[in-house]
């Protein structure tokens, strides 16, 4: 009964597979950027993202703080416009909304595509390239100053719900995670002010 | 002579016969009907038929273990998918999304009638705009795919109303798409059985497809081999427990049979005579089954496989008889010397014995007629039959230094007469002080499982999220919407316990009743007030306007769709769920709600009564099942004091002196209560099975005690009459002491309470009774 959330997805289809080549980078590449992510133990910042939604005439604005702790301890707390955390904690999805008095808890891994989504951000801040590669074909551009982590949903199901996701950031700090839907909504997430 | 030989025999034959085929006419069962008092109250009538083919009888759970996690999680989707063919199971689920576009399916199309979010509220400007401001908050979390999706068709948010719901409940963690245990070494299935809990061939089939889908899945997979199955459940139980008594019943007997076969042809030299020794324990077996038959129009296994042991006693008759017959005597001899014992043996047994026979328990009373009849169909062809039978001239003899040996023995015996009756003291005492902690009537220590596989269960269950279902509300009426339409009655009265802390929360049938839904229909607006007062409540909000056509035609469509039933769910993981709440029987029907977390259920007894005048039942499983076996063994105790009161007034009529039925009664009280004691002290908590133990020590060391109070006319007599008891002790414990081996709980308790308490009452009788001969 606890994948209903995931039946819903099923109904649209409709994905679309990008090829990219992988960047074969012989100094600086995936893994010693994996490794200097791994060796951020906690960081903090905030965050103003934009949605861009088929179903509405506006674009949404949320924005608020973002923390993580490694290994897998992420917080997304939004302040505006309304009150609400996300908290990710050893696989757990807890999503409070103070002012509805609501709260839902989920086991992320019983929902593939809500996995999938979660395990973008929080493995790429672990640096656990593994798991990331178990979700998604990583394509590495730029370089270390500026680079950019094209994620692309291996799982039909993600696939579904997730064209692709791009991660750009700086050396060990991520700086802005954007989203394309497979119905081509967009939402852009900038980082700023990342604390070590 | 020659004719009434042939008279007898001939009449023996016809018996035999006739029990055999009254026997084939016979009805026989296995359920927990034998434990069931015969006027049960309604709420032992409902418990005993949830454990005899509940829905709960009819789980099994499945853990695979043994092998890294993709690999188990892939026997575990093979298994299913072989599982899902199986004639003997109606459903498996091991956490793939098979068959859940169904359920879906049904939940969204029919959102209006099954959400009880519903109300006329809910569709006002205020409401959807509620609804709205709630799917704007999922735009912002990972959920905002699926939320856009149903937005346009369901603004008011039915769908996402009924899956937090669902959410709430509890599941096992996943992993590589399947069930997996919290610690994510063992993969999870669970099975519903086709046959009910009590049906145990079809349990075993159940049992055997499971383990045939895990053995193919296994073989098929290149990393499997370490990989293991283990499968709990009710009917599990009942086909491992069925299985291990036969085993080991099977094994042991097997055993014990080819032992004292030896011992008896060692003794007799003859085997014919060591074949002829069986007659009367194996007519008195089947004048006993015939007799239940008769009686109680069906036979229960129970009493069959206890009723041979309380006639265990009837292998003894034909030892005696052998092993007594002297040197140029004749059996008929023999019997006139040794028949008035023998027949106040079997009467004492008799005696005691028929006070069950007027116990409550269906169980208990054919126990006693099974014995009863036994008994007299055992003595009878050793006293008619047998004589006749006998090769000529027979007779046996023991060994002249042994039986002086043993003679010694028994002449030194009184000596520790006041040592016997310190320990029984000693033994009474203890039994005092323990008298609290005695007995077991736990429902586990009646079932005859190992603590190995109740630990399994335990286990298995924990790592399902799937609790031992110990309370559960119980409602009954003459049609199945109207069982529906109280249970939501009490549903309102429940969630509010759960919101006073009374309880953690309950189960729900799927299936609002047709008033409720009715409810709903009529609580929709018309297809143009939806939509005016949607687009009121669009007013100011960011939702672009065009895309909620559907909504209105939605609306109208649910207004006018029919009423859902149950043959609506037929088929989905839903109309499953509802089966599970629902048992019809007798063209009544009854409904189930589980309870989970109950703090205090007095509390919500009384609560519910309160605030309804519904007729319900507040089942406690644990509780009910428990009181009940209580009562059963306070009975069965009762009956055998009873019984033996009835040995002592028959010991009197016949001894005629008080002094003598002292003797005669002493070394079985001595016996039974130092045996008792032993239990207790290794560690034992007595179940009935231990207390039909106590009556065959009492059936066999009655026979005991009055040969060693019979008068006998020679030292030579004496001396055979010692000799053939213990011979008869020897065999006794010789079959009894190797069930003592046994892993089953109710053989082990048979087993050993018998061996011991035969040893005992032999070495005890030979103690306290001096009968002076001459």
């Amino acid at each position: 009964m606890r994948s209903l959330f995931m039946l819903l997805c099923l109904i649209s289809v409709g994905a679309h597979a990008e090829a990219g080549s992988s960047v074969a980078a012989t100094e600086w590449g995936l893994p010693r950027l994996m490794q200097s992510l791994v060796r951020v133990q906690s960081s903090q910042g905030k965050f103003v993202e934009r949605k861009h939604l088929a179903v509405l005439d506006v674009p949404l604005t949320y924005s608020g703080t973002l923390s993580f702790r490694a290994p897998d301890h992420l917080e997304k707390r939004t302040l505006e416009p309304k009150e609400e955390s996300l908290v990710l904690d050893q696989g757990v999805l807890t999503i409070e909304n103070k002012a509805r008095n609501l709260k839902r808890t989920l086991v992320v891994q019983q929902y593939p595509a809500v996995w999938a989504f979660v395990e973008s951000i929080r493995s790429t801040l672990a640096g656990d390239l593994p798991t990331l590669e178990r979700f998604y074909k990583v394509e590495l551009k730029g370089n270390e100053s500026k680079w950019h982590l094209k994620l692309l949903p291996l799982d039909q199901r993600t696939r579904d719900m997730v064209r692709e996701i791009v991660i750009t950031g700086s050396t060990n700090r991520v700086t802005k995670i954007e989203m394309t839907e497979s119905n081509g909504d967009q939402s852009t997430m900038t980082v700023t002010g990342t604390v070590q | 002579m020659n004719r009434r030989k042939h008279a007898a025999v001939f009449l023996w034959l016809a018996f035999v016969a006739a029990c055999a085929v009254i026997i084939a006419r016979s009805q026989f069962t296995a359920d927990m009907s034998a434990f069931m008092p015969r006027n049960p109250t309604p709420t032992q009538k409902i418990m005993v038929e949830q454990l005899r083919d509940g829905v709960v009888s009819r789980l099994i759970l499945v853990g695979v273990d043994g092998a890294p996690a993709p690999v188990l999680a892939q026997l575990s989707k093979n298994m299913a998918a072989t599982l899902r063919n199986s004639a003997e199971l109606v459903a498996v689920s091991n956490g793939e999304q098979v068959g859940m576009e169904q359920d879906f399916q049904l939940l969204w199309r029919n959102r209006y009638l099954l959400s009880d979010a519903v109300t006329p509220q809910r569709f006002t400007a205020q409401g959807l705009r509620e609804s709205l401001s709630g799917y704007l908050d999922l735009f912002g979390t990972p959920m905002s795919g699926m939320a856009q999706r149903v937005l346009p068709n369901d603004p008011s948010g039915e769908l996402i109303h009924m899956l937090e719901q669902l959410e709430g409940q509890s599941h096992p963690v996943m992993q590589d798409d399947v069930w997996f245990s919290r610690d994510g070494t063992r993969a999870m299935l669970l099975a519903h059985t086709k046959g009910a809990g009590n049906d145990i061939d079809a349990q075993e089939r159940a049992t055997l497809a499971i383990q045939g889908a895990f053995d193919a899945a296994r073989k098929a997979l290149p990393d499997a081999a370490s990989a293991q199955v283990r499968m709990t459940g009710p009917g599990v139980f009942s086909v491992q427990s069925r299985a291990s008594i036969r085993d080991d019943a099977w094994r042991l007997s097997l055993i014990a049979t080819l032992l004292v076969a030896s011992m008896l042809l060692m003794l007799y030299r003859s085997p014919r005579v060591l074949a002829l020794g069986l007659f009367p324990v194996a007519t008195g077996a089947l004048a006993g089954v015939a007799a239940v038959s008769l009686g109680f129009g069906s036979v229960h296994g129970i009493t069959l496989g206890f009723g041979v042991t309380l006639i265990g006693e009837g292998v003894d008759y034909a030892i005696y008889l052998f092993t007594q017959i002297e040197q140029n005597g004749t059996p008929q001899s023999t019997l006139r010397r040794i028949w008035p014992t023998l027949r106040l043996g079997v009467l004492t047994s008799i005696c005691g014995f028929s006070a069950m026979l007027f116990s409550g328990f269906t169980g208990l009373a054919q126990l006693g007629l099974f014995s009863i009849a036994g008994l007299i169909g055992a003595v009878s062809t050793t006293r008619w039959v047998l004589p006749h039978l006998l090769p000529a001239g027979f007779s046996v003899h023991a060994s002249s230094r042994f039986s002086s040996a043993l003679m010694a023995l028994v002449r030194r015996a009184p000596q520790a007469r006041n040592a016997l009756l310190a320990v029984m003291a000693v033994a009474a005492v203890l039994l005092v002080l323990q008298r609290n902690s005695l007995w077991n009537d736990s429902l586990s220590s009646m079932s005859p499982v190992s603590k190995e596989s109740l630990a399994l269960d335990e286990q298995l269950r924990r790592d399902m999220g799937a609790p031992d279902v110990r309370y559960m509300v119980v409602l009954n009426g003459s049609d199945q919407d109207g069982v529906l339409q109280q249970s939501e009655a009490i549903a309102v009265i429940l969630r509010k316990l759960v919101r006073q802390g009374l309880l953690e929360g309950f189960d729900e049938p799927p299936l609002p009743s047709r008033v409720t839904q009715q409810v709903r229909q009529a609580a929709l607006p018309d297809a143009a007030t939806a939509q005016a007062n949607l687009n009121q409540a669009l007013h100011g909000m960011p939702f672009r306007n065009s895309i909620f056509a559907p909504f209105a035609r939605d609306i109208a469509a649910a207004k006018q769709q029919p009423l859902l039933d149950r043959a609506a769910l037929q088929g989905s993981n839903l109309g499953l769920k509802l089966d599970s709440f629902l048992v019809q029987r007798d063209g009544r029907w009854s409904l189930m709600l589980p309870l989970r977390g109950v703090k205090d259920a007095q509390g919500i007894e009384q609560a519910i009564r309160h605030a309804s005048d519904l007729s319900f039942v507040l089942l406690d499983m644990k509780q009910e099942s428990e009181q009940m076996f209580r009562d059963y063994r306070h009975e069965a105790a009762k009956n055998a004091l009873l019984g033996a009161f009835a040995i002592v007034a028959l010991l009197f009529v016949s001894l005629r002196s008080a002094r003598r039925v002292l003797e005669v009664s002493l070394p079985l009280l001595a016996a039974v209560v130092v045996v008792t004691a032993l239990l207790v002290l290794s560690g034992h908590t007595l179940s009935i099975f231990h207390l039909i133990g106590l009556l065959l020590v009492v059936a066999v060391g009655s026979n005991y005690a009055l040969f060693f109070d019979h008068r006998c006319s020679s030292p030579q007599d004496r001396e055979r009459t010692v000799t053939s008891l213990l011979f008869a002790n020897a065999a006794t414990v010789l079959g009894f002491g190797l069930l003592a081996f046994s892993q089953s709980p109710v053989l082990n308790a048979i087993g050993s309470t018998v061996a011991t308490g035969a040893v005992l009452s032999l070495i005890f009788s030979a103690i306290l009774i001096v009968r002076n001969d001459g």
